[in-house]
């Protein structure tokens, strides 16, 4: 009874441990999205401050493309739309790991205890 | 005690990883802080260049060729600027421009800066807290636990009884709070009841309390073999200046209990109201091994320190923790009533009312004295009468009472004093006696004689003869005093001017009364008489 116990207790951890890497992953994935996010509104902010005598080049790979300022302008505030989608996208992930890891944590703990009772009874017997 | 001790170091450990912690995330806001100012540095040097840079059309340089080797060149366009706004987005500006930028940018990075400075002192001032706590509850500092147990129903009580109401049935204030939640109607009738039900535990709760109060007092016989010590001493010193005065003074201050008469509550007004004082005044002061409670404190003797100590030594000691923080526990214990009644020359008379009762007890008990019971019989005071009584100037033939007892008898010579209607030769006459009596009386000093020596209070916190039937003799007062009432039936007697001063007293007393309840308004009386 206890060695069977011990075995869902294992796999249970196993799956939690599962959960948490999931979430900590998308964690660091929200945090990256945070930093372009603050990284282009600066870029739009800049763009606003320039006026058309410069010119815009944006870098793909080793190549500086010159682009239009009001197509830049626009190009940057998709990319932030873009980047606020994903980040709302990911926190809803969050939510939904964080209550499964939740539930998982309490399932482990009634494990825990049942393993418990058995390995008293067991040392009870013995 | 193992738990407690259990939980301390457990709440230790806390507050240590709370402290790292802290620290953690200080350090953490410190290399954030270098590397903004670096950055903020850079920004500072790029500023320069800028400036400097569209002075010359063409610079001549040493061009980096890979991270090795140099080829010297030409640096043109200085106007130029190729800027990174971020996320592989470049621009081409002037250099006027590009330092704009930059001065942007150094916003941004200032920001930053403030934002991190802040949260290091934030955390830096949280980090001494935990410092602090650590130290508490690791007991290296200073630091003393005071608890208090509040478990004695007594106190509770009393001062919950304090706040009855003065009829009985009223509403206690204690109710209010129900008066929330129910009707008014049904608030009083509850009111009523619990009123009256509480109004009758209380009487027995004093009951109870006045027996308790006995064994405390039994319990501190040798404390107060000290203090008769401290008395003896005092009255052999003939100096009426310097002895002290003992002196029973009832206080009926802030008592505003009373269901049943006066008699019963006589001995309960005091004995609470005295613990109540007694409570109040160690609620005030600090439980230390070196301080005095302030009834004791002027006391020219060691022996009440030697009390105090002892009595605080062992609540010290009984209570001295086996925690990780020293803790005292303090409890409020019951003190005698500590008077101090100013006479006239630099006496002051401490009042214990508790000795008081104790030696009556405890004469009562041996009854004999080398002085005659009746004596100290008559120099026992319960009652102001008592007073009226004691402070009879001559014993000659018949006790002459004095007119007035305020006045100190030292300053019997003294014309302010006397406002009797006596005579001159009344006055010479005893002063005389006066002097011989309190000589007499000085060389027949006893020793368990605590009470008066001196007839010379000039302030007393007595009730004035006003009030006559709170002292009258049909006082029916409960223990610790069970000797007023024989000692009353024998005082009559000895005191016929007084009695009849009293007589006097009474029947206008008993006038206002009577005219009392036939006042009537003038409105009604005007009504009255046009019927």
């Amino acid at each position: 009874m206890a060695e069977a116990i011990q075995k869902k207790l294992k796999v249970e951890v196993e799956k939690y441990a599962q959960m948490q890497k999931e979430v900590s992953k998308s964690m660091s994935a929200r945090q990256k999205l945070e930093t372009q996010l603050t990284e282009n509104n600066i870029v739009k902010e800049e763009l606003d401050l320039l006026d058309c005598s410069n010119t815009v080049y944006k870098l793909i790979g080793p190549v500086l493309v010159k682009q239009d300022l009001d197509e830049a302008k626009a190009t940057v505030a998709k990319r932030l739309e873009y980047i606020n989608g994903e980040i709302q996208r990911y926190e809803t992930l969050l939510k939904d790991m964080e209550k499964k890891s939740e539930q998982h944590r309490e399932v482990l703990s009634s494990l825990q205890q049942e393993f418990q009772k058995a390995q008293g009874l067991a040392v009870g017997k013995v | 005690m193992a738990e407690k001790g259990q939980v301390d170091i457990e709440h230790l450990g806390g507050v240590i990883r709370l402290r790292e912690e802290h620290e953690k995330v200080v350090k953490d806001c410190e290399s954030r802080i270098q590397h903004w100012k670096k950055v903020s540095g850079d920004y500072e040097a790029l500023n320069d260049r800028l400036k400097t840079l569209p002075d010359q059309l063409s610079y001549d340089i040493m061009v980096p060729f890979g991270p090795l080797a140099f080829m010297p060149g030409k640096l043109v366009h200085t106007n130029e600027v190729t800027v990174l706004l971020g996320d592989n987005w470049f621009t081409k500006c002037s250099a006027k421009q590009a330092q704009k930028i930059v001065d942007h940018r150094m916003k941004y990075v200032k920001n930053e800066l403030d934002g991190l400075s802040k949260t290091i002192k934030n955390f830096e001032a949280r980090v001494g807290f935990a410092k602090n706590l650590e130290t508490i509850s690791a007991s290296k500092g200073d630091y003393v636990d005071i608890r208090e147990e509040v478990g004695n129903n007594d106190s509770v009580v009393t001062k919950g009884k304090q706040r009855m109401a003065h009829k009985p049935n009223s509403k206690p204030k204690q109710d209010v709070f129900f008066d929330f939640k129910e009707e008014d109607e049904e608030n009083e009738e509850e009111s009523r009841d619990s009123g009256s039900r509480k109004c009758i535990m209380t009487e027995e709760e004093l009951w109870a309390r006045l027996d308790e109060l006995e064994k405390l007092e039994e319990l501190q016989d040798e404390q107060d073999k000290y203090v008769k010590i401290l008395f003896c001493f005092c009255m052999r010193i003939n100096n009426p200046a310097l002895s002290l005065f003992f002196f029973k003074v009832r206080c009926f201050g802030f008592f505003p209990f009373r269901l049943s008469d006066n008699g019963d509550m006589n001995g309960e007004d005091t004995s609470s109201s005295s613990s109540e004082e007694e409570k109040d005044a160690d609620a005030a002061t600090p439980v230390n091994g070196l301080s005095l409670k302030p009834g004791w404190s002027a006391l020219p003797s060691s022996t009440a320190p030697l009390r105090q100590d002892r009595k605080e030594e062992e609540d010290f000691e009984e209570e001295e923790e086996a925690n990780c923080l020293p803790t005292i526990y303090f409890s409020h214990t019951v003190e005698p009533k500590k008077v101090r009644i100013n006479t006239g020359k630099n006496t002051t008379l401490k009042f214990s009312e508790r000795k008081e009762q104790k030696e009556h007890s405890k004469r009562k008990k041996k009854n004999g004295h080398s002085n005659g019971h009746a004596h100290h019989e008559l120099h026992k005071i319960t009652t102001p009468a008592d007073l009226y009584r004691l402070f009879v100037d001559v014993k000659n033939g018949e006790p002459i009472p004095r007119k007035s007892i305020l006045k100190s008898r030292s300053r019997e010579n003294s014309v302010c004093s006397d406002t009797s209607e006596s005579s001159a030769a009344d006055f010479e006459e005893r002063r005389i006696m006066g002097r011989s009596f309190s000589h007499d009386e000085a060389t027949h000093s006893d020793t368990s004689d605590g009470i008066t020596e001196e007839d010379s209070p000039t302030a007393v916190l007595l009730q004035p003869p006003s009030r006559f039937e709170a002292f009258s003799g049909t006082v029916i007062e409960k223990d610790p005093m069970p000797s007023a009432v024989p000692h009353l039936t024998i005082s009559p007697p000895a005191l016929p001017t007084i009695l009849e001063k009293k007589q006097e007293e009474v029947a206008p007393d008993v006038a206002p009364p009577q005219q009392a309840p036939k006042r009537v308004s003038k409105f009604k009386a005007a009504r009255l008489q046009q019927k």
